[in-house]
């Protein structure tokens, strides 16, 4: 059954139909009982299953983080909601000391059901203290899985299936998208919650993105292809772990790999990717890997200068164009 | 449980083997040693063993693709049905560089250009790749290709700017100059790993220097012999050879930047034309194992060779070299390229009358002319006593 959806509904209506279908899973939060979350996530809820299971909470990120990790201890499937992953940091060593390393350090006794949702990314003017992005601390960390959905459909499918995991997940949404629209089918089999897609088939460059590069890097490739260039475009869904046969297969079909990311260059997940690719496809690389990130900078908050401190649609055009180089563009 | 077959190291200087062809099929059951491939390695086909019982289970690289030493060319299974059951993981790319990459299905556009043109590989010229890595910048998928097609990287894509996949595309559908422009249309064959491993020994070869002393030696003589006590006649030029040799032990050295290396054995490769080109099986101990012992190893090298069964040991380490174009009534006398570790070899003609024209071509950094001239003489005092029954 196909409907559409904006970004938020969708995460809405996955939250609500696991909550349905399982008793243990429960919602907790800043906001998001009475209120119904910062964006709406929530909405609906705390009116359907009661403040038991939609639980308003304090100011206290570790705290309820913390209540979160203890409660997947018990057996309870949480879903706890940390207004932004600016806030995360509050909650790092709920998130980082015990969700990641309980399951090791009790050699697997504790399974960790615990979805920590979490907004990230660049909004509009939040300045720099609301402006991070800060997957890569996440994905530095042994344990934590991190998925990024960049559409309703697989914001819907990814939040289900991280409820429904064992594994501690970060699911890290996107400011921006919450109110982007898109088809969603709720009862079509998903892909595995950590597959890569391949969004758009190219031969010339693969173009690599996640969550709202992604968009951009399709959106880029369609400008691309009034040039003749044909660029692939894989959105990874997940970066922790991320699917290497996937990008790999791409980059050893089209020689060249551009990867596209919000967060700051300086130890970001395109320099993973990059070091990854050029590890496992160095032979069939025909220039280096390129990125195309965020300035090593805290976001400005003047309007015209954030637009510029991260990758906008030009600059991936910009990009792939450089990578391409002359004479290929020639012959395509 | 399944298994991984890898691709043999089947010699020294094995890095890819091409599949020739399955001897087993798939679900076929094979007892440990037994052949279930042969693979074509630098030189000769050799088989591939199991290395245990079991059932020969795909999916098996498909025949005439090449493969890198390690990677999985097929799988054994512990029983029947499993071999049969559902394909399993994918068997191995074939080797990188891939040579029968298929297209892949993509738009028509530029996508040719970056696919190697079906004459793929012209000569295969390791050496200039070599040279230009030093100095020429390139991708690294530009220099696989480069290699893949024999592509000289220095001659590929501007002095400025690095070389690119396009460029040595472009560099790989120009003639070599001087070779083939100018003159009538031509198709690029690619060579056999055979030929290829000729080839490449003869250049090799080309930095030995070298002189010739050519002599009438009384082979009909011999030749009578060879017949009366059913050996072959080469055999017995080989066992002259090395009884010559040894009162003679320079012609069992060679030349090394340390010195000279005098080997205290003499083993005897006689070249042998094959369905494929060349090759030089070599006796060993030739001037001291008995006669009959030899005669049959021979027949069993000759055998081998001509089947292509040969394997690198049994026609690698020769100290000396004969070649005869005697069953050829015509050929006068003839020379020949010294191989590299021999320092010297042996070219016969056809008889003419009682003698034929030997040519013994030598190294002139190990032995002189008065050498080889003294060589001939005692070899032709050892014909003499071989073809009177010593």
């Amino acid at each position: 059954m196909t409907q559409e959806l904006l970004y938020w509904q969708a995460l809405n209506r996955a939250l609500d139909l696991e909550m349905a279908a399982d008793e243990s899973v429960f919602t907790l939060g800043e906001d998001v009982g009475l209120y119904g979350g910062s964006y709406r996530v929530t909405e609906g809820l705390y009116a359907k299953f009661g403040e038991m299971r939609v639980r308003d909470t304090p100011i206290s990120e570790n705290s309820f983080t913390g209540l979160g990790v203890g409660a997947a201890l018990v057996g309870m499937r949480p879903v706890v909601e940390i207004m932004t992953i600016n806030f995360a940091l509050l909650a790092a060593d709920s998130i980082i000391n015990g969700a990641a390393k309980i399951p090791f350090m009790s050699g697997g006794q504790f399974p960790m059901p615990l979805v920590i949702r979490v907004p990230g990314g660049v909004a509009r003017q939040l300045a720099a203290q609301h402006a991070q992005r800060l997957e890569s601390i996440f994905m530095n960390v042994p344990g934590l899985r991190v998925a990024v959905p960049s559409t309703p459909q697989d914001a819907f499918w990814q939040l289900r299936q991280a409820i429904r995991s064992d594994e501690p997940i970060v699911l890290l949404e996107h400011e921006v998208l919450y109110f982007t629209k898109g088809p969603v089918d709720t009862l079509a089999e998903p892909p595995p919650m950590h597959r890569a897609i391949v969004r758009r088939p190219g031969i010339h460059l693969t173009i690599i993105g996640y969550s709202r590069t992604a968009l951009q890097a399709q959106e880029a490739a369609a400008e691309l292809a009034k040039e003749g260039i044909e660029a692939e475009v894989i959105d990874l869904r997940s970066l922790s772990p991320i699917d290497w046969d996937t990008c790999a297969a791409s980059v050893n079909k089209t020689h060249r790999a551009l990867i596209v990311e919000e967060d700051c260059r300086h130890a970001g997940a395109g320099a993973e990717i990059a070091a990854t690719l050029a590890e496992t496809c160095f032979f069939s690389l025909d220039a280096p890997v390129q990125r195309v990130a965020g300035m090593d900078i805290p976001t400005p908050y003047n309007g015209a200068l954030e637009a510029a401190s991260i990758p906008r649609v030009s600059d991936i055009v910009a990009a792939a164009r450089a990578l391409i180089g002359p004479k290929e563009k020639a012959a395509a | 449980m399944k298994q991984d077959i890898p691709m043999p190291a089947l010699s020294d200087t094995m890095s890819n083997g091409r599949l020739v062809r399955w001897v087993k099929h798939e679900g076929e059951a094979v007892k440990h040693g037994e052949a279930i491939a042969e693979v074509e390695t630098d030189k000769a086909i050799m088989d591939v063993e199991a290395f245990h019982d079991g059932y020969l289970s795909g999916p098996l690289v498909p025949v005439d693709t090449e493969i890198a030493v390690g990677k999985t060319i097929g799988y054994l299974a512990d029983t029947q049905a499993e071999a049969l059951a559902a394909v399993g993981p994918k068997a191995a790319d074939p080797a990188q560089p891939r040579v029968a990459e298929p297209a892949p299905a993509s738009g028509p556009s530029s996508s040719a250009t970056l696919e190697p043109p079906p004459t793929a590989a012209r000569r295969a010229s390791p050496e200039p790749v070599r040279a230009a890595s030093l100095g020429t910048r390139a991708s690294p998928y530009a220099r696989s290709l480069a290699q893949r097609l024999g592509v000289d990287l220095t001659k590929a894509g501007t002095a400025t700017a690095p070389v690119h996949a396009s460029d040595v595309m472009a560099a790989a559908q120009v003639p070599e100059p001087g070779e083939l422009k100018g003159g009538p249309a031509y198709r690029i064959e690619r060579n056999s790993s055979f030929r290829e491993a000729t080839a490449q020994a003869m250049i090799a070869s080309l930095g030995t220097p070298t002189f010739r002393v050519t002599a009438t030696l009384p082979l009909a003589v011999l030749i009578s012999r060879a017949k009366q006590v059913q050996h072959s006649v080469n055999l017995l030029i080989a066992r002259a050879c090395a009884l010559s040799i040894l009162e003679h032990p320079r012609f069992n050295a060679i030349y090394t930047p340390d010195g000279i290396a005098w080997r205290d054995r003499v083993d005897i490769a006689i070249a042998v034309e094959s369905a494929e080109g060349l090759i030089t099986p070599v006796l060993r101990d030739v001037a001291k194992r008995p006669l009959p012992e030899l005669s049959r190893e021979w027949a069993a090298l000759l055998d081998k060779a001509r089947t292509r069964r040969i394997t690198p040991a049994e026609y690698s380490g020769a100290t000396f070299y004969v070649s005869d174009l005697g069953m050829f009534p015509g050929v006068h006398s003839f020379e020949s390229i010294i191989p590299q570790g021999a320092a010297a070899l042996l070219s016969i003609g056809a008889v003419e009358g009682e003698r034929a024209l030997c040519t013994l071509n030598c190294d002139h950094r190990v032995v002189f002319g008065g050498d080889a001239a003294r060589f001939l003489e005692t070899l032709e005092r050892q014909i003499l006593a071989l073809a009177a029954g010593a």
